[in-house]
């Protein structure tokens, strides 16, 4: 009688201790995200934001709605400081960690661990628009050269390239055609880059074909440093040449030091910026350059809208930075961070519909998530994005944007594909 | 049987009564009290001295590139929890900066700390940067701040990895973030502190 109370009281309870038990376990289950970011290395002027962003994005945001359908994140991320040989060790260690997909950063690393990335078919976001990581399937280029597919690379933006002949063409549409030289004589380019840099010269190729199309000639590229203060002597060797436009390739640093000395000694052209050189922090470092009232023409390729510019999705971005970085200032808060937060987006999508067809892995991220994307709309300021299973280009053009009157002004949207379909369709695509 | 059963009753209330007590606060956004932080020290774990050679130069063994002196930092933290309740740090985030304006490098530490109620806990946080990492953030952050000066990148990296194992250099940490949790509840403390 004694053991069948005992019985009749510890069944029950039991049963109760190991359905706790097992359903805790069962909600328990995360899926692990990686991220490999610079907060201390060549481009960290721009990296520290954007790293911000991404693990408030993963680590707050994404959990607080839902996670994947349920299921609860964790961001792991490492700082490589922009050194090669510190990122693929880190890679090695994210893959070893089981995460499904990588937050990347950079050119050169994303570029250099592209193809053991799609041999073990790892989804990586990168911050790198390089417009060699856009093409899935291999092919070879039109001097015979063979190019391996970069399948598992993945951005939100539209590539260097794309932004590097979009800011072009809104400089040809509103800036030269009002020249009182337009009609009469080609317009000049020249382009500021660190040649060494892969991101920096990454898009070169690209513009010069630009400009051969919009019927402009091409100068002498000058040399000029991510690290570089002193640009006096590449300016004075483009006063030859007399440039209207100037492209800069190089970061933020670099970019305001090369508007001051143009400012300084007085070369008389108008500026297009790639994105990673174009945030809040370029007026302020170029100082007179960009704000006197002679100041220079800075016209830049911006994929999504600066920090707190209003837009869908800003007030989340701006709430989550507020709340997990207390302590860094809200003016040193950059259009990086909504860069990041624009990536996290097109992978938390990607891994939803992966999970919701049942397949969430690796592959599956890929096949059943990215490649079923359709003009999904990200917001933020950011065009909507496309990944088919050819064509890894998810934004056809971007916003130009110039900074009047102490703010960032939209000039035009150019959708390159649309404006040039026939070259966007074969001929601009993977460089 | 009747004797038995008042038994295993009041046995079981008995159990009942000492769980509950175990449970005595329930963590609300509003009874959530604020842990408080301290930088109790800041130490070099193992001093290389300060050397740098370029890629040039031909290495005894292994290969060429630029290398520099590491310098591998612990920063150790005390957090007292006020609260009546457990309470999980889940992360830690802070940019550690010399001189106090050169950010040499920003700290994300992950690993998970449970703290017990009313008691203080010490956590350590580790990094390490190298005169090559630390000449690549200068060079791309520093540069103005550098000109302002009148320091050249070299006579700032010789000045602080001398004079940080003889404590004359500023330590900074600084755009800290200490997240905690308790039972579903998030609070996020800002935190600035200078080792002298």
């Amino acid at each position: 009688m004694k053991k069948g109370i005992v019985l009749k009281l510890l069944v029950p309870f039991l049963a109760v201790v190991f359905l706790v038990g097992f359903s805790t376990a069962a909600v328990a289950k995360t899926i692990k995200v990686g991220g490999l970011k610079d907060t201390t290395g060549a481009t960290s002027d721009v990296g520290k934001d954007a790293a911000l962003g991404q693990a408030e994005f993963w680590q707050y945001y994404v959990n607080d709605h839902g996670g994947i359908n349920g299921k609860k994140v964790k961001y792991i991320w490492f700082d490589y400081g922009y050194r090669i040989p510190e990122a693929l060790t880190k890679y090695k260690l994210l893959k070893r960690m089981g995460v499904l997909a990588i937050m990347g950063w950079g050119t050169g690393d994303t570029e250099a661990l592209s193809p053991t990335v799609n041999k073990d078919k790892l989804p990586y976001v990168s911050d790198s628009y390089s417009a060699h990581l856009t093409r899935p399937v291999d092919w070879v280029d039109k001097d015979g050269k063979k190019h391996i597919g970069t399948g598992y690379n993945l951005f939100f933006s539209s590539d260097y390239s794309t932004n590097a002949r979009a800011c072009l063409t809104a400089w040809y549409d509103n800036k030269w055609k009002k020249n009182p030289a337009y009609g009469k004589r080609k317009a000049r380019l020249a382009c500021c880059y660190m040649f060494p840099s892969p991101y920096a010269s990454a898009p070169i190729a690209a513009i010069k074909n630009h400009a051969k199309t919009l019927g402009m000639d091409v100068g002498p590229d000058q040399d000029v440093s991510l690290f570089a203060l002193d640009t006096k002597s590449q300016i004075m060797a483009l006063q030859k040449f007399k440039p209207d436009v100037i492209w800069h390739g190089n970061t933020t640093m670099s970019v305001s030091a090369t508007l001051r000395d143009c400012y300084a000694l007085g070369l008389k052209a108008n500026h297009i910026v790639n994105n990673w050189g174009y945030d809040e922090n370029l007026p302020r470092l170029a100082g007179a350059a960009m704000k006197a009232a002679d100041g220079l023409s800075v016209m830049g390729a911006t994929p999504c809208a600066f920090y707190g510019q209003k837009t869908d999705m800003m007030d989340e971005v701006v709430k989550y930075a507020k709340k997990y970085n207390p302590g860094v200032p809200q003016e040193k808060r950059l259009n990086r961070t909504v860069q990041g937060w624009c990536n996290g987006l097109v992978l938390w999508e990607a891994m939803k519909r992966a999970d919701k067809a049942g397949d969430l892995t690796r592959v599956g991220i890929m096949k059943k998530g990215f490649e079923t994307m359709r003009n999904f709309h990200i917001g933020l300021g950011a065009g909507d994005v496309t990944y088919l299973p050819t064509d890894h280009r998810a934004a056809t053009g971007c916003w130009v944007q110039e900074y009047k009157n102490g703010k960032f002004i939209k000039v035009q949207f150019v959708d390159i594909k649309k404006r040039w379909p026939k070259q966007w369709a074969s001929e601009w695509f993977g460089w | 049987m009747k004797k038995k059963l008042v038994l295993m009753t009041v046995l079981l209330f008995g159990v009942g009564v000492v769980l509950t007590s175990c449970v005595t606060v329930k963590p609300t956004e509003t009874n959530f009290k604020a842990p408080a932080i301290t930088l109790e020290s800041f130490e070099v774990p193992q001093y290389d001295g300060y050397w740098y050679y370029g890629s040039k130069t031909k290495p005894a063994k292994g290969k060429a590139g630029n290398h520099g002196a590491p310098l591998p930092m612990n920063f150790l933290f005390n957090i007292e929890n006020p609260n009546k309740y457990p309470i999980l740090l889940e992360s830690i985030k802070f940019t550690v900066a010399f001189d106090k304006e050169f950010d040499v490098v920003t700290v994300n530490s992950q690993d998970t700390i449970w703290i017990p109620a009313g008691k203080t806990t010490q956590v350590r946080a580790s990094t390490l940067i190298t005169v090559r990492s630390g000449l690549l953030s200068l060079l791309v952050t520093g540069g103005y701040k550098l000109k302002a000066r009148g320091w050249s990148p070299w006579k700032a990296l010789e000045r602080w990895w001398t004079g940080v194992t003889d404590y004359t250099l500023p330590v900074t940490v600084h755009e800290g973030a200490f997240v905690f949790k308790a039972d579903g509840v998030t609070k996020v403390l800002p935190f600035a502190a200078t080792f002298k």
